[in-house]
């Protein structure tokens, strides 16, 4: 430490020292001529004794400062006074790292928020979650590891392995604290959500077993909620905040970095589980049949998942046989009761939590993070080559202090400093560019909500991989030259102008390589381009322009039943009327927003069967399909009457995939099916008629799809309008809000969004893959082109004298510019060849994430193979110019 | 060692300190002038020595090293274990002898 302070003011030592030095000096000096000394001789005599002050200075300085820590420093002064000096180069150079690193740092961010980090809450590696594996007979609402709330009560019980659990549900519910109100999150959780873990309040308390009971209309506020809506008042706790305009009192707020569990998703409020009706249009908490939360348990101290997992099985096994014996156990097939017997209950490590995003975004975030290592390669790569030729410029400074009595050692940490210094630049300018990069990145992303739970900010952990990268960088590119200097011949490359070969062998591999990389990235840009035109040229099935969507939900502004159906009703009217509207259909459920209601039903045709998967299914009103655009291929479509509540007839529609799997080669019409499989459902509905395939849950899905009356007296859920206009869409979304203002003024939709937008936001996935992996392919491609130009220019430098006697001797100019582009395809071709097998090695990792093209097509390779070998054509192109255009007696001349 | 003892007579300077340890030890010890700057700078690193600068003899400007508590230290405990091995060196010698 106190050498590194003596590097700070090592000026002041340093006068010092020459003063207490000629002080010595002189005193000997005086002392000399004193005892009789002539002055002349005194001064040489002093001096003498002393062994010269420079060799002193030398040796008090070395105990200043160790010498590595000197040498260090010099070295970057050095090196920063040689950038100064070229500054085209050290542009390129910071630039190629910064882009390297901005992209591998974005994505990190991330994989890291995403995927990677787990939540903040006391000890997460002790948190699992539990899923259920084998076969379920009951149905829920709700995305993935689905649970009834009995059941986290029961398994609350196993304290031998889990030292406590808790279940929460997410759900989406008009929270309103006066003012403007907008759809949010929020989580119904066990009492025990907050204590297991380990949550703190900002503020009051957190909810506990005690608001289990079902009495306790109390909410806990995020942090974030409590500081935007409420202006973070100290007196919130105690007041009432209407959620669905049933009031909840606020008993506490959690603290600011407990965001919930699921990342993507940023709940504003938690309120008892017990409480769900004030939530949800059902009240599911007594059912055991009704899967709709997700359970986490604690596990005990040193209890591992793996013997969690294996003590609860003979409990969940007993549970299970207890469950079939229940009166309200669905009558099912004896195969199938032997299946759901045989399930058992996985106990898997989360930290993390659970999200969505998980399960939809690993997949390509990894696909892009490991695109912007090849792409960090590729600039690691380039920099390698721009130091290999600024090494062979300064080959003879290396030389001459090679014959100065410089050692190896030393001249390799020259240049190691160089990369050093470099690479942090890189890096800090990388890391400055990546917040920009995250927040473009995460507009990408699935939904509005994601985004609000994900942040641009780099945290320490996002800097220490940059840190780590760029240094990484710097030692990778520090030894390639390094290598290459040590190398070096001291006398002949002191005698000769020209540099050995194995420079240029070493430069063209490496721009051999950077064509092989630039192929992968180029490729899978191509295959997810493909993939996303594809989709979009396939369309939903049905003519997005022209269509707008809204979603109206009565019952969580407030409606009860009845009025919520006249609301309804006058919606419908007052858009028909409205002369810019042609057709109007309702739907109870979304379509391409990811989700869908889907149950297995039994079909009664020549045989009674049952649905080997479950069938997506929606209510649509008559008409939804005309405004659609979808074709009714057979049978006819709903009529009014069938829609209205007290109607006999029960009647259904299935789509062309429905008849193509279950109903091959019979007449669908009149075939008769029934929702659900048990022994028990009764299949009294008819097939009426065959839609054409239109997209429900997304763009990629053909599913089988049945649809049935919208019963119109049915809207508790709340409805999804899909209008059909003429004209612009901004008069369309005009008209449908000055209709919800006539029919509500208070009325908030849940969204009004044109088809067009809803496919976009469906196919943000791969749009996020073709759109990153494209500018990826373009960064690579710009990089390898500007490695290649550079190798050539050299090698045109190089072979000027050649070219200027094979023109002398006759040779044309082309033969000259053929010359030289024949090498730099050359490279390219060898690159090319490289690449071919890991292309098709890594392609079958990307084949989940594409759509309509195979990831080993041949035209995709070929048209990628092809960008490449234009773009190096052309950057091979002016060196070769230039050698074409050398004139002969000049070049002998200077001979 | 010898630095030290002589510094802890009194803060002297680096001229000084080279004159003094000619005169003291006869000069039977020749100190090389040359070590005897790196010697001193190493020490005030250490921490065994301190310096400033006053004015000497002459009037001019020059810097005093004196020692510090730890050179203190350090010089009683050289001294120690200097004289158990002259005693020892002693003690063989005039076994030696007597035999």
């Amino acid at each position: 430490m106190k050498k590194l302070w003596n590097w700070f003011r090592r000026r002041e030592l340093e006068s010092n020292l020459d003063r207490e030095l000629q002080y010595h000096l002189d005193r000997r000096v005086s002392d000399l001529v004193a005892s009789g000394v002539a002055e002349g001789d005194a001064k040489r005599m002093a001096s003498r004794e002393i062994g010269g002050v420079t060799q002193v200075q030398e040796e008090v300085r070395d105990i200043w400062l160790t010498r590595w820590l000197r040498d260090f420093a010099y070295d970057m002064r050095f090196s920063l006074r040689a950038f100064r000096k070229s500054p085209s180069f050290t542009a390129t150079v910071v630039l190629s790292l910064a882009l390297g690193i901005g992209a591998s740092t974005a994505i990190y961010s991330l994989v890291d928020q995403v995927l990677l980090r787990p939540l903040p809450v006391s000890e997460p590696q002790r948190l699992v979650l539990l899923n259920w594996k084998g076969e379920q007979v009951y149905g829920g609402f709700g995305s993935y590891n689905l649970m009834s709330y009995p059941f986290c009560r029961e398994i609350g019980r196993q304290t031998a392995v889990f030292a406590g659990v808790l279940c929460r549900a997410a759900t989406t519910v008009q929270p309103s604290t006066g003012g403007m109100q907008r759809p949010a999150a929020i989580e119904l959780v066990s009492g025990t959500y907050f204590p297991v873990l380990g949550v703190r309040p900002a503020l009051g308390r957190l909810l506990n077993d005690g608001d289990d009971d079902g009495r306790s209309p109390v909410v806990v506020l995020s942090y974030d909620y409590w500081q935007t809506q409420l202006g973070g008042a100290g007196d919130v706790i105690g007041r009432k905040i209407l959620v669905n305009r049933n009031p909840m009192t606020v008993v506490g707020v959690a603290e600011a970095v407990f965001r919930g569990i699921d990342v993507g998703e940023l709940p504003v409020l938690w309120m008892p589980a017990t409480m769900a009706a004030k939530a949800l249009p059902v009240d599911p908490v007594r059912d055991r049949a009704t899967l709709w939360m997700q359970v986490f348990a604690r596990l005990q101290p040193h209890v591992s998942a793996a013997e969690a997992q294996a003590q609860v099985q003979p409990w969940f096994r007993g549970m299970l046989e207890e469950d079939t014996r229940l009166a309200a156990f669905p009558k099912i097939t004896e195969e199938r009761r032997r299946r759901f017997l045989a399930s058992t209950l996985e106990v898997i490590p989360s930290p993390q939590g659970h999200s969505k995003l998980h399960r939809t975004l690993a997949e390509p975030l990894w696909i892009l993070f490991a695109a912007t290592g090849v792409l960090m390669a590729l600039a690691c790569l380039n920099v390698a080559g721009l130091f290999l030729s600024r090494g062979s410029a300064r080959g003879r400074e290396t030389s001459t202090r090679f014959a100065l009595g410089a050692s190896r050692g030393r001249i390799g940490r020259q240049l190691f400093a160089d990369s050093f210094l470099l690479a942090l630049a890189g890096g800090t300018v990388g890391v400055l560019l990546a917040p920009v990069a995250v927040k473009t990145l995460i507009a990408f992303l699935p939904s509005a909500v994601a985004a609000n739970g994900l942040d641009a900010k780099a945290d320490p952990r996002l800097l220490l991989f940059a840190f780590g990268a760029s240094l990484l960088t710097g030692v990778l590119t520090g030894f390639a030259p390094a290598f290459q200097e040590g190398r070096a011949a001291l006398m002949s490359s002191l005698r000769s102008r020209v540099e050995g070969a194995s420079g240029l062998r070493l430069r063209r591999l490496l721009v051999t390589l950077q064509i092989a990389f630039t192929l992968v990235l180029v490729t899978g840009a191509a295959l997810f381009s493909r993939s996303l035109n594809e989709l979009l040229a396939r369309g939903p099935g049905f003519q997005t322009s022209g269509l707008i969507a809204f979603h109206v939900d009565p019952v969580t502004n407030g409606y009860e039943a009845d009025a919520a159906n006249r609301l309804m009703a006058r919606i419908r009217d007052g858009l028909n009327a409205s002369a810019n509207v042609q057709t109007v259909g309702i739907a109870a459920w979304q379509l391409l927003s990811g989700g869908t209601w889907n149950n297995p039903l039994t079909i009664l045709a020549r045989e009674r069967i049952a649905t080997d998967r479950s069938i997506h299914l929606n209510a649509v009103s008559p008409g939804f399909f005309a405004t659609l655009g979808a074709r009714i291929v057979a049978g006819r479509d709903f009529e009014p009457r069938e829609s209205l509540a007290e109607s006999e007839r029960r009647v259904a529609i299935v789509n062309e995939a429905f008849v193509h799997r279950y109903l091959r080669g019979q007449n669908p019409l009149g075939v008769r099916i029934g929702i659900g499989f048990g022994t028990n459902v009764k299949p009294d509905t008819e097939i009426v008629g065959v839609v054409s395939n239109i997209s429900y849950r997304g763009m990629r899905e053909e599913w089988e799809q049945a649809y049935f009356p919208l019963v119109s007296d049915g809207f508790r859920r709340g409805a999804h309008f899909y209008v059909r206009f003429r004209g612009s869409s901004a008069q369309g979304m005009d008209t449908i809000r000055s209709v919800l203002n006539d029919a509500d003024p208070t009325l908030s939709p849940g969204y009004v969004r044109t088809l067009d937008e809803q496919v976009n936001r469906s196919l943000s996935t791969e749009r996020m893959l073709a759109a990153l992996s494209g500018s990826f392919g373009t960064l690579a491609l710009l990089l390898s082109l500007v490695g290649l130009y550079g190798v050539m220019s050299y090698v045109v430098t190089q072979r000027t004298r050649e070219i200027g006697i094979r023109v002398a001797l006759g040779a044309t100019r082309s033969a000259a510019l053929w010359l030289v582009l024949r090498d730099a395809l050359a490279m390219v071709a060898v690159g090319i060849v490289v690449a071919l097998p890991c292309v098709w090695v890594l392609g079958r990792l990307l084949e989940a994430q594409l759509y309509g093209v195979k990831p080993t097509d041949p035209a995709t390779i070929a048209a990628a193979a092809g960008i490449l070998s234009v773009g190096a054509a052309i950057a091979a192109m002016v060196p070769a110019r230039r050698a074409s255009a050398v004139d002969p007696i000049e070049t002998l001349r200077f001979e | 060692m010898l630095i030290l003892q002589v510094v802890s007579l009194e803060p002297a300077h680096g001229y000084g300190i080279a004159h003094r340890l000619e005169q003291i030890s006869r000069s039977v010890v020749q100190v090389q002038q040359g070590s005897l700057y790196p010697a001193l700078h190493r020490l005030e690193q250490k921490g065994l020595l301190a310096a400033e600068w006053k004015p000497s003899e002459t009037g001019r400007e020059a810097k005093f090293y004196s020692l510090t508590r730890a050179g203190r230290e350090q010089l009683a405990a050289e001294k120690d274990s200097w004289a158990k091995l002259t005693g020892a060196v002693q003690l063989i010698f005039d076994e030696g002898a007597k035999s």
